[in-house]
């Protein structure tokens, strides 16, 4: 299978700069800054039909093509989303930590299309390898001028920012990143208006994921065509499925999107931990919530997951053994998400917390019938009534565990 | 302008309205917290939901702060998805909410009550221990918070933020840990703080000096003018049993928008209960019925015509001024006023100026004298006396003034009759009345006219000023018919600055921007 986005990840260190170029790092890069235009990089992504890898799966080229085309009075700006903290999802640290400067070239060909010459790379505070990779990642190449004032030998300004999160989940929404990197507290932003029209300290804006831009440099280099080639239809490319939890090999496997989640757990995995049974799985990060082991052959795409009433999300799959209750485990999501809510808006962080008192009822033995009905009026109340999409994340275990589990939820 | 619909009734409204505001204009009532109209719209609390009506497509459930009335949009109240959400709002909110309804300060007049009875379901089904936080802390000199109460719409934050240009409020904690807070060892320093008891929209913020002082249902409350400084902010008074509880700004656009300072809202909770108050009258070291003073001032100045420097006060209501120039300007050797300065003034409301009334004196032409020259104009051998209508000054002017005669009316406080002497040691003291306890005019700063309305009573036999100038004018002969046959003096007084035609009762509940002030005899 080819890969192009973890031909690094067997390597204990980052790809430092010399070896990096030696293997055609910066390459594409060179050639976008020195005779291609922001429309011919927008129109090339937009015909590959990348879609961003951070969860909503929304097409690249078109966020792009909303940023101004014109300059504006004053500067338009990319943002790296770096703030993996979706439970489940460890595939842009991969890229992060083993090879920086694909991120890095990414980045530069996105501020280049969308005519940014500041990118701010907003990272999860706790990826300290990954931050320490880049920070020297960004220092090989302002030394080598391929970032600053002339960058790539070019007249254009390339330069990165790298800014470290503090450890909050809700940071990785996009408008609560773009306010915890302004020094404000991360809460969601009202939209509209939209980060490109109103995002980092009040400029036009494009958000991107880390594995989005990954898939940057591969997709100008060779073309649409070879990108659609691989994946789905609708949903191109390969994709770094996480795989962790009750299996034999838990890791980061590049596949084209569509590969069944039975493909990967059972071949690409190992399997299910010690030959064991599975209860259930999650098929992508936390939020999108459990599916029955019945549900394997699924193909992994945002469309086909949609069909089951869940979501690709991040690609992060958690296989929960036998011998863990989906109680059990739906109480590690609830706790997390109830710890995770900003707050600002009264359903999410009431019905956060309260769900959570509920399922620790159920794990406690004092679930009530009634509980079930109160659960979905929770979710009910908060799902599409709040600011951003928080109480459809919390929403995701919970939901699916008393659709799909309710058996195991024992009530007087 | 932008014409929309609400409830299938149209309405038409500014360009850059919201809903809420659009709705208000039909008498539609939106419920909300985190809104309010000076403030930054966040979005967060969710209670403002309603729906929005596309043809063919589903109702669509949003917030009516954020979403602008624009042309042809079509918008449900009262749609079920709408309720639904409101009630599940509500459901939320109420979940850890102490339910302290009985002890609450804020009962009866708070929104979390309110909306439950109109918009909520009747049972709560919240049967988890309730969150613990911090309860009547003092987080400033007047505001006490309770964590638990708070619904965490942050309008205090934002206040503190935008209005009083003084960011000591946070939202710290996250989640259901959530708190309004201030920084450690930093308590709320600013001349704004009593505004978050009003902004609160539940009992999380109260005020200290309010604390269990009365249920709000047996408050009379009265529209007035604050008379801290000449700024005249609009408040209520809240009193019980002839007592002032509570000052509350009152929405003007005109003047003081929604909020009033601390110096306006405490300095007039002390200025309107004033502690060891002379009820009685003097007279020449005799404590005597006021009316019998009243009848030694009027009878006084009628056989020394000509002889007293007369010094109205800032204080006094624009009727009162009126009747005073006309009565007493005859009878004066010279009636005059002293201005007041301005003192540490903000940026916001308080001008610093604590002369309420100042601007009624200058349209009515009186003269003004600063202090130095009205010493010397009470130290001419001519002058045989000052009538002083502010204690403090006369207290000042008759310091350096000896053998000068005084005459004072005014409200005396923290007086000990067992000293055997008059306030000031006047000669002659009739016991005046608070601006609280009369009808009247003040014209602020910005010459806007507005009336103050009677919420209290004077002490029983108090001969008020406008009785005691019409008794001098009585005395000495003086005719005031002119303006005691119009429909009532403030129609006087607006006609002599030009503005004829209203009574009292007539006046804008905003006030009334006096036009370009007409040119008045000098008295």
């Amino acid at each position: 299978m080819e890969t192009y986005l973890s031909t690094e990840f067997a390597r204990s260190g980052p790809l430092l700069l010399d070896e990096a170029r030696a293997k055609g790092r910066w390459k594409v890069a060179q050639k976008v800054f020195e005779s291609m235009t922001p429309e011919q990089v927008v129109d090339e992504v937009k015909n590959a039909g990348l879609r961003g890898r951070g969860g909503a799966w929304f097409p690249t080229g078109i966020k792009w093509s909303f940023m101004p085309k014109e300059p504006l009075k004053g500067p338009s700006y990319l943002v790296i989303n770096a703030d993996e903290g979706e439970p489940g999802t460890f595939k842009d640290r991969q890229i992060m930590e083993k090879d920086p400067h694909l991120l890095l070239e990414g980045i530069a060909i996105g501020s280049f299309a969308i005519r940014a010459e500041t990118a701010f790379l907003y990272i999860r505070g706790e990826y300290k390898a990954a931050h320490d990779a880049l920070a020297l990642a960004i220092a090989e190449c302002e030394r080598a001028g391929i970032l600053g004032d002339a960058a790539m030998g070019t007249k254009k300004k390339m330069r990165i920012v790298l800014h470290r999160g503090a450890g909050a989940y809700i940071c990785g929404e996009e408008t609560a990143l773009l306010n915890s990197l302004e020094g404000r507290r991360g809460e969601p932003r009202p939209k509209p208006p939209f980060p490109a029209v109103w995002g980092a300290f009040g400029r036009p804006t494009s958000v991107n994921n880390v594995e989005t831009l990954a898939n940057v440099p591969a997709i100008v280099e060779r073309g649409a065509a070879w990108f659609k080639a691989r994946g789905t239809a609708q949903a191109p490319g390969n994709l770094l499925f996480g795989i962790s939890g009750a299996v034999e090999k838990p890791g980061c496997y590049e596949l084209p999107l569509g590969t069944t989640a039975r493909e990967l757990v059972e071949k690409h995995a190992g399997g299910v931990k010690g030959g064991g049974k599975m209860r259930a799985f999650i098929p992508g990060g936390a939020s999108t919530g459990f599916l029955p082991p019945d549900k394997l052959d699924v193909a992994m795409d945002p469309e086909s997951l949609r069909k089951e009433g869940t979501m690709l999300g991040t690609g992060g799959i958690i296989v929960i053994p036998e011998e863990i209750s989906v109680v059990d485990a739906a109480r590690v999501f609830s706790r997390f998400f109830r710890h995770e809510t900003c707050g600002q808006c009264s359903p999410c962080r009431e019905g956060a917390a309260w769900s959570d008192q509920v399922i620790a009822r159920f794990q406690r033995g004092e679930g009530l019938a009634s509980d079930f009905a109160l659960l979905e009026d929770i979710m009910r109340g908060s799902k599409q009534r709040t600011i951003c999409v928080f109480p459809e994340a919390f929403a995701g275990p919970l939901g699916s565990a008393i659709k799909h589990f309710r058996g195991e939820f024992k009530h007087a | 302008m932008p014409e929309l619909t609400i409830d299938g009734r149209k309405v038409e409204v500014a360009p850059g309205t919201n809903v809420i505001e659009a709705a208000r204009k039909l008498a539609i009532d939106v419920p909300y917290y985190c809104y309010h109209p000076a403030l930054t719209p966040v979005g967060s609390c969710r209670m403002c939901q309603v729906e929005i009506l596309d043809p063919g497509k589903p109702p669509r459930v949003t917030i009516a702060c954020r979403t602008e009335a624009t042309n042809g949009l079509n918008v449900s109240t009262t749609g079920k998805d709408c309720v639904a959400a409101r009630a599940a709002t509500l459901e939320f909110l109420l979940a850890n909410h102490p339910l302290d309804c009985p002890i609450c300060d804020k009962a009866g007049e708070c929104d979390l009550q309110n909306f439950t009875y109109k918009h909520g379901n009747g049972a709560g089904r919240f049967s988890e221990p309730k969150r613990e936080k911090l309860k009547h802390e003092l987080i400033g000199d007047h505001i006490l918070l309770d964590q638990e109460r708070c619904i965490l719409c942050t309008r205090c934050v934002r206040f503190m933020g935008e209005y009083a240009k003084s960011a000591s409020l946070v939202v710290a904690g996250r989640g259901d840990r959530n708190v309004i807070a201030i920084f450690p060892g930093e308590p709320i320093r600013s001349n704004y703080e009593g505004n978050l008891a009003d902004i609160c929209p539940v009992g999380a913020l109260t005020l200290k000096e309010f604390r269990f002082k009365s249920r709000v249902w047996d408050l009379d409350s009265e529209e007035s003018v604050c008379t801290g400084c000449d700024r005249g902010c609009s408040v209520l008074l809240d009193t019980k049993r002839n007592k002032l509880l509570r000052v509350r700004p009152r929405v003007n656009l005109q003047v003081n928008g929604h909020f009033m300072c601390d110096q306006g809202r405490f300095g007039l909770l002390d200025a309107m209960n004033p502690v060891a108050r002379e009820e009685l009258g003097w007279v020449k070291g005799a404590r005597v019925a006021a009316e019998q003073a009243a009848h030694a001032l009027a009878t006084t100045l009628a056989a020394e015509r000509g002889k007293w420097l007369v010094l109205l006060s800032a204080r006094m209501t624009g009727e009162e001024l009126l009747l005073a120039k006309a009565a007493l300007g005859p009878l004066a050797k010279q009636l005059a006023y002293v201005p007041t300065p301005a003192v540490g003034g903000d940026e916001q409301l308080f001008t610093g100026r604590r002369a309420p009334n100042e601007k009624a004196l200058s349209l009515l032409g009186i003269a003004a004298l600063d202090e130095a020259a009205a010493a010397k104009a009470l130290a001419e051998p001519a002058t045989a006396g000052l009538l002083a209508f502010d204690a403090a000054l006369a207290a000042r002017l008759v310091a350096g003034a000896k053998g000068k005669r005084l005459a004072l009316v005014d409200v005396a406080r923290d007086f000990d009759p067992a000293q055997g002497k008059a306030p000031c040691g006047a000669e002659l003291f009739v016991p005046g009345t608070l601006a609280s306890e009369k009808d009247g005019t003040f014209i602020n700063v910005g010459a806007i006219a507005q009336r103050a309305r009677r919420a209290q009573r004077w002490p029983q036999g108090t001969v008020p000023e406008h009785a005691l100038l019409l008794q001098i004018a009585a005395a000495g002969g003086v005719s005031v018919a002119a303006l005691t046959l119009k429909p009532d003096l403030t129609f006087a007084l607006l006609e002599e600055l030009g503005q004829p035609g209203a009574m009292l009762g007539q006046l804008p509940d905003d006030g009334l921007k006096l036009a370009a002030p007409a040119a008045v005899a000098t008295a």
